[in-house]
């Protein structure tokens, strides 16, 4: 009954502090005179205005008799514009229309910047776990692996990587070996990413493979299982299990690590974030809402690792 | 494999070092195909250095290993396919902890000698059944006790139809009371003929299903006997005191 209390008067401190802490950035923006906006953000998350369809050309207009469908014949004798994929018609059959004139508006839901960049966002960071996880795989069985000449590379391959600044690197990648290569903006920072997180989940994977029982491997040997049987089939999908926690935190930093890559001009989240403020003049609002977004894919992915847990822990 | 003699296992002055510590010193022995030979000693003998040779979990250092017919150091020598014939039982079960105890007995038949899943599983199932685990297929190794594992374990070496089986102290890491039900399906197997190398404390085991005694101390085979002379007339000086001290 006494530690029932006492969870309540804890549970209750929790509530109040983090009401606390809305209230402070509340009266911060009330200090510094800032006027919330809200409204102004979300049409570059989803834009529910009309957009209007204009001429590309001078020329005529046809519409069709069920006025579904607009016929563009341009002056200049080129082949005709057929636009069938519009709500509002803004023009009729047989007017004559100048380069830019409106001719129809076409309604309905269009994704704005921001969740363009959020979509971005996760293609880097879908391509980047996949192969920073195969590649971190490679690395760590090299790394202990009896060969010295694998095994020193691994070394060599872990220090640098670790030992040198992510945003470094995406430079490196991109400017020079992006220009040697030819590899677009994209792929640089894919391959940037992967191989900065490839050196932490080698590390990760070689203390799970060595936290293994080494009987477990000597049995495996002892049925006549070769080394690499021995570690697909025994070794590694124990190891996998071992190593799903500190795998999802490092997953977790390579999609926020992601937003470093708008230095070389990719529009991910952080990107469209930035650029998204200088076209709404509402910065705190678009901050917040990046961060959100963040914090929703950061979570989507932790819970889905921890379902994971779950479904794996049924020998344990 | 094919019968090349009656000599199943032929050790000839096998040495080994584990940095300055001589583990084996000079150890030569054969073993008869059918026979059980039992090997005792005090801990850090080197018996059970010995007996992981015998599979190459432990390289020698000079010396020859005759396996089946099979020169074990030989360059054309696959040790995955000489392990294949050499079953191995271990202290601590090592059991493969995230498969049930079918999928244990099944893997290595599966991915080794790449058998249809088919026949696997009916003689894995009927290896369970011998060992006394038909109701404890599905049960993964963390929900069995220490004796069952080690029952599984020994299913799963016989799973691979070796023709040695070797027995690393087999009930050493057991409750008192499951020590019979693993002995027990030992006994079957060396009672169905079965070639068996055993590392054990167990004395009543050994007098009572060995055909030889091995005595090991610090790394030297000392004594090779039948049962019999082994413990009731022993006459080297170090088995005397090791017997008085265990018996």
């Amino acid at each position: 009954m006494h530690a029932k209390q006492r969870a309540w008067l804890w549970n209750s401190v929790f509530v109040a502090v983090l009401i606390g802490l809305c209230f402070a950035v509340y009266s911060s923006g009330k200090r510094i005179d800032y006027t919330w906006r809200w409204d102004r953000v979300t049409p570059y998350i989803i834009n529910t205005d009309p957009l209007s369809i204009n001429a590309e050309y001078t020329g005529t207009v046809e519409v069709s008799a069920d006025e579904t469908q607009l016929i563009l014949t341009p002056d200049s004798g080129e082949d005709p514009i057929v636009i069938t994929d519009f709500n509002v018609l803004s023009v009729s059959d047989g007017d004559l229309v100048f380069e830019g004139d409106t001719l129809a508006e076409q309604h309905g839901w269009r994704i704005g910047p921001i969740v363009d960049g959020l979509i971005v966002t996760i293609e880097i960071s879908f391509y980047s776990l996949v192969i920073a996880l195969a590649l971190g795989l490679v690395i760590g069985l090299m790394r202990i692996s009896d060969n010295p000449a694998a095994r020193k590379l691994a070394i060599v391959y872990i220090e640098v990587i670790r030992g040198t600044p992510l945003l470094v690197q995406i430079f490196i990648m991109y400017f020079f070996i992006g220009t040697v290569l030819g590899l677009d903006r994209f792929t640089s920072g894919v391959v940037a990413l992967s191989v900065f997180t490839a050196a932490y989940v080698a590390e990760i994977i070689r203390s799970g493979i060595q936290s293994i029982p080494p009987g477990q491997m000597e049995a495996a040997r002892s049925l006549g299982m070769s080394y690499p049987k021995a570690m697909i089939y025994v070794i590694l999908p124990q190891a996998f299990k071992r190593t799903l926690p500190p795998l999802a935190g490092q997953f977790i930093n390579l999609i926020k690590d992601s937003s470093l890559v708008s230095v070389i001009s990719i529009t991910d989240l952080t990107k469209a974030g930035r650029e998204v403020v200088s076209g709404s003049f509402a910065p705190f609002e678009v901050w917040f809402t990046v961060a959100l977004l963040y914090l929703a894919l950061t979570g989507a992915l932790s819970l889905a690792i921890q379902r994971l847990e779950k479904r794996l822990s049924a020998s344990d | 494999m094919t019968k090349h003699s009656d000599d199943i296992i032929i050790a000839s002055q096998v040495d080994k070092h584990f940095g300055k510590v001589h583990a084996l010193k000079n150890v030569s022995t054969t073993v008869k195909r059918g026979e059980v030979v039992v090997i005792i000693g005090p801990s850090g003998s080197g018996k059970s250095t010995f007996l992981r040779t015998l599979n190459q979990l432990e390289e020698i250092d000079s010396g020859s290993l005759v396996i089946d017919g099979v020169d074990m150091y030989a360059r054309s020598t696959n040790i995955n396919h000489l392990r294949e014939d050499v079953g191995m039982v271990f202290q601590s079960f090592n059991l493969f902890p995230h498969k049930t105890a079918l999928e244990n007995v099944k893997l290595a038949p599966l991915k080794v000698s790449k058998r249809p899943e088919k026949e696997v599983h009916e003689s894995a199932k009927e290896l369970l059944y011998k060992v006394g685990l038909a109701d404890r297929m599905q049960n993964f190794p963390s929900q069995l006790s220490g004796g069952q594992q080690q029952r599984v374990a020994i299913a799963r070496a016989l799973a691979m139809k070796p023709n040695i089986m070797l027995f690393d102290e087999p009930t050493s890491a057991l409750d008192p009371e499951m020590v019979g039900e693993v002995l027990d399906v030992m006994k079957e197997l060396a009672a169905e003929g079965m070639t068996m190398v055993v590392v054990t404390h167990e004395m009543g085991f050994a007098r009572e299903v060995a055909d030889r005694v091995l005595f090991m101390e610090e790394g030297a085979l000392l004594v090779e006997d039948t049962p019999e002379n082994f413990f009731d007339n022993p006459t080297h000086p170090r088995l005397v005191q090791f017997l008085s001290k265990v018996l």
